[in-house]
């Protein structure tokens, strides 16, 4: 099958950021006709993020902006024009999905609210994903992802105790609701086709970030228990952890290791070459009784190990364990590049440069990476022409006004 | 009421915590999704903490949160009545998701390929830790694995001390929703030309995908990120992003760029009660920071953002959580509590949008409250359609209405360790 599934859907598509355009971006690298409008005078902050190309910062050098909009077409316009708000009103009717990430109040502004674009099309879904959701006391809150991570729980329950947070990387919610994002749309498309009606998602990424701390809310709600940070701790595995193994080339290494039940810990104890072990150590209940001396033991055991090696002899024992991976160790795994997760695709400014690929693969309708991230502006000419046929004197005219680029 | 999303639509849920999220997700759109379950029950079933700490195959949290709206029927795929049961069962379903070691269904007889010949719309996800190709195919990984795996874990902790999970473990509800999202993907042209498909997820790589693009950073800049607690290495050096408060923590960040009228509003806050440090009060802002951005700056430069976290740090801890995030709302800094599940129950912005969710168990004649639609939709309202299924719950309903097994077979089926 050659066609894409999303073929013929056509996305006008304002997001910026993570979650709008991580959600679009599994559209259109299944073939959508995503053209992301972009603000010159208000740019998509990921634009003005590394990592950029050859470590220099530009527009059109961020790989972190690039990563997250691949397989789009790019339209600069400056909306906070009328003349902007006219071109995309006249291209309206083109689309079939509108999203929008920006605080609620912004497309209000621009007069450009769910109920007067469905004026223009009649069965339009839309999509608007921000913090908190497009209503309530919070709704014109401005944050980031790791903002609302703490806000959501995930600071909380992480770290080694509660006096001493540890946050998870980055803007952890962001990569959180493009999932939930994503399935609404498709479905919102797929219950278009069968019925004929558009409309309108409102998205807060909060509510979707909940979902992935679900079993701590249950519990807090049936039972009043608040949960804090335990560590690499587990109530199902014994031992548990991170051990730190031999450093290789002045680096540090860690091996996680999880023990499900006594074979997997007679197991490891053989792959470790049977040392002297304490007795109690020998049935989960004592393993679970004194995990400061177990960790301990593993530990000592790992530290002459090398990363790698003990991961492979663990696992043909049929013991749950992998290398604590560093960014670089992305690169040299040999599993990721057997999924063909890294892939080089040549920017029109970035030259050759490193993608990540698709987090799953099908095998009717493989989905990819259509084409590298725009630069700013770059499809302006062809969107316009293509969508609106405007002549190429009005776009020269359009752009000395600024009012595209 | 089921959701009209998806509703007409039937999943079978072979998965264990590879794979709840996706079940639950497709449920909370209004599809029927049905857990097959082994009889003793699905691995989730046991996954800690329990109600009230008392172990019991209706009383894991887990099980509670994840598989709330579906309907369970028992199914012992060892046998080969079952393995057949299961073939009629996919004959009645759209979707399909499960999580078992690769070729595990090819020896029952049970592969993609086989349930494709007796249903081709038929949607088959499976939920592998390192895909199907690698060297690591067929290795195991408990969710610290694949969190460290892929990139996640050496990220987080303290320098000197074990990299750190989350203590509720976060790498298989990545891969579960991956699932749902490429399930979907996958449903639209099914729609139209009637064939399904086999889909690989593969849980390392969407753990790879939450690092911001971290990742490329070797390639580009030549250097891989170290964990470093609660600093982060971006902006300036070794900035502090979570503050202590009288209460609890905070985050919150001094720096230029997107976040220096945040930077400059927390010192005017300061000022106004009297707790800004004359040298912070008497200066028109922090020199090295910028609108847009920060500027290279001298070992004296850094010093003075070192002394301003310490002032921000002492002004913080006269204020609750509570006091803060009012403030940062009204003053629209760039930060937010740390907020625990207690917090979060009493969110007046949650309470506004009716966003927690209240349904029946009827085994345990009790209720849960459930997180509640993960976006709110005009036509089609999602959100959780029920409590978890008992063990076998609906087994009359599934073998007896879907089936048209008669109530002796059934009986039967029970008697043989079938069902």
């Amino acid at each position: 099958m050659s066609r894409l599934p999303f073929a013929g859907i056509h996305i006008l598509d304002f997001t910026w950021y993570a979650v709008g355009p991580v959600t679009t971006k599994y559209l259109a690298d299944y073939g959508a006709d995503v053209v992301r409008i972009e603000s010159a005078a208000r740019l998509d902050g990921l634009r003005l993020a590394p990592p950029w190309k050859d470590a220099q910062p530009g527009i059109n050098n961020s790989q972190f902006f690039a990563s997250f909009n691949t397989s789009k077409r790019g339209l600069a316009l400056d909306m906070s024009k009328p003349r902007a708000r006219e071109i995309f009103l006249k291209m309206l009717p083109w689309a079939d999905v509108v999203t929008e990430s920006f605080t609620p109040k912004t497309l209000r502004n621009w007069g450009l609210d769910f109920d007067s674009m469905r004026a223009i099309k009649p069965d339009l879904i839309m999509l608007s994903t921000c913090m908190q959701g497009q209503t309530g006391p919070h709704r014109d809150y401005p944050g980031f992802g790791n903002l609302m991570a703490a806000l959501s729980g995930f600071y909380h329950v992480s770290g080694y105790s509660e006096a001493e947070p540890c946050p998870p990387y980055g803007a952890f919610t962001d990569f959180i609701a493009p999932r939930f994002a994503a399935c609404a749309l498709i479905a919102a498309l797929d219950y278009r086709r069968r019925t004929g009606k558009g409309q309108y998602i409102d998205m807060a990424q909060y509510e979707a970030a909940l979902h992935n701390l679900a079993p701590m809310l249950v519990d807090y709600f049936a039972t009043g228990r608040v949960l804090g940070p335990v560590g690499n701790r587990s109530e199902r595995y014994a031992p548990h952890g991170a051990y730190r193994c031999a450093d290789e080339d002045g680096h540090e290494r860690w091996i996680a290791i999880a023990v499900a039940d006594d074979r997997e810990w007679r197991a490891l104890l053989e792959v470790m070459g049977n040392p002297p072990t304490d007795a109690r150590f020998a049935t989960m209940l004592g393993r679970f009784r004194d995990q400061t001396a177990l960790d301990e033991l593993v530990g000592a055991m790992a530290s002459t190990r090398g990363a790698d090696e003990l991961t492979a002899a663990l696992q043909a024992a049929g013991v749950s364990a992998y290398p604590v991976q560093n960014c670089m160790d992305l690169h040299r795994d040999e599993n990721l590049e057997a999924f063909g997760f890294w892939q080089w695709l040549d920017h029109k400014e970035m030259g050759p440069s490193p993608y990540e690929g698709l987090e799953h693969r099908m095998s009717r309708t493989p989905g990819g990476l259509q084409s590298p991230a725009p630069t700013l502006g770059q499809h302006s000419d062809e969107v316009l022409g293509e969508i609106l046929g405007m002549p190429a004197a009005e776009i020269a005219e359009l752009k000395r006004e600024k009012v595209i680029y | 009421m089921r959701s009209e999303l998806l509703n007409g639509m039937r999943m079978l849920d072979l998965s264990d915590e590879r794979g709840a999220l996706c079940g639950k997700i497709f449920a909370d759109m209004g599809a029927e999704v049905i857990k097959v379950e082994p009889p003793q029950g699905c691995a989730t079933r046991k996954i800690p903490p329990f109600l009230d700490d008392e172990p019991g195959l209706d009383r894991s949290l887990y099980f509670l949160a994840y598989q709330a709206g579906k309907r369970s029927i028992t199914l012992n795929l060892e046998s080969a009545d079952g393995r057949n049961l299961l073939k009629e069962l996919v004959q009645q379903a759209d979707f399909l998701v499960e999580a078992f070691p690769l070729g595990h269904l090819e020896a029952l007889g049970l592969g993609y390929e086989t349930l494709a010949a007796l249903n081709p719309r038929l949607i088959h996800a499976t939920i592998t830790p390192f895909g199907d190709k690698g060297p690591g195919k067929d290795y195991r990984a408990a969710d610290i694995v694949s969190w460290a795996s892929g990139g996640a874990m050496f990220l987080m902790g303290q320098e000197g001390k074990p990299p750190v999970q989350m203590s509720v473990p976060q790498a298989w509800l990545h891969a579960g929703a991956e699932a749902a999202v490429a399930s979907m993907i996958a449903h639209y042209p099914r729609q139209a030309d009637g064939l399904g498909q086999h889909i690989v997820i593969n849980a390392q790589a969407c753990v790879a995908w939450t690092l911001m693009n971290e990742q490329a950073m070797p390639l580009l800049h030549g250097d891989y990120l170290r964990r470093s607690g609660v600093f982060t290495g971006a902006i300036g050096g070794r900035r502090k992003t979570v503050y202590q408060c009288k209460d609890g923590h905070v985050s919150f960040l001094i720096a230029g760029g997107a976040y220096f009228n945040s930077t400059n509003a927390v010192i005017a806050w300061m000022k106004e009660e009297g707790m800004a440090p004359a040298w912070l009060a008497e200066k028109g802002g922090l020199k090295t920071l910028t609108p847009s951005g920060f500027m290279a700056a001298s070992a004296d430069d850094l010093k003075e953002l070192d002394d301003a976290e310490e002032a921000v740090q002492r002004f913080f801890l006269t204020k609750t959580k509570k006091e803060l995030w009012q403030n940062i709302l009204k003053r629209r800094l760039f930060g937010a509590p740390v907020a625990n599940a207690a917090d979060i129950a009493d969110d007046p912005q949650l309470k506004s949008r009716d966003y927690f969710v209240t349904v029946d168990h009827a085994g345990l004649g009790r209720t849960f409250t459930l997180p509640g639609a993960f976006a709110k939709m005009t036509e089609t309202p999602v959100g959780p359609q029920g409590a978890a299924p008992q063990l076998g719950q609906h087994n009359h309903e599934i073998y007896g209405g879907l089936l048209g097994l008669s109530k002796t077979e059934i009986v039967e089926l029970r008697a043989a360790g079938v069902i």
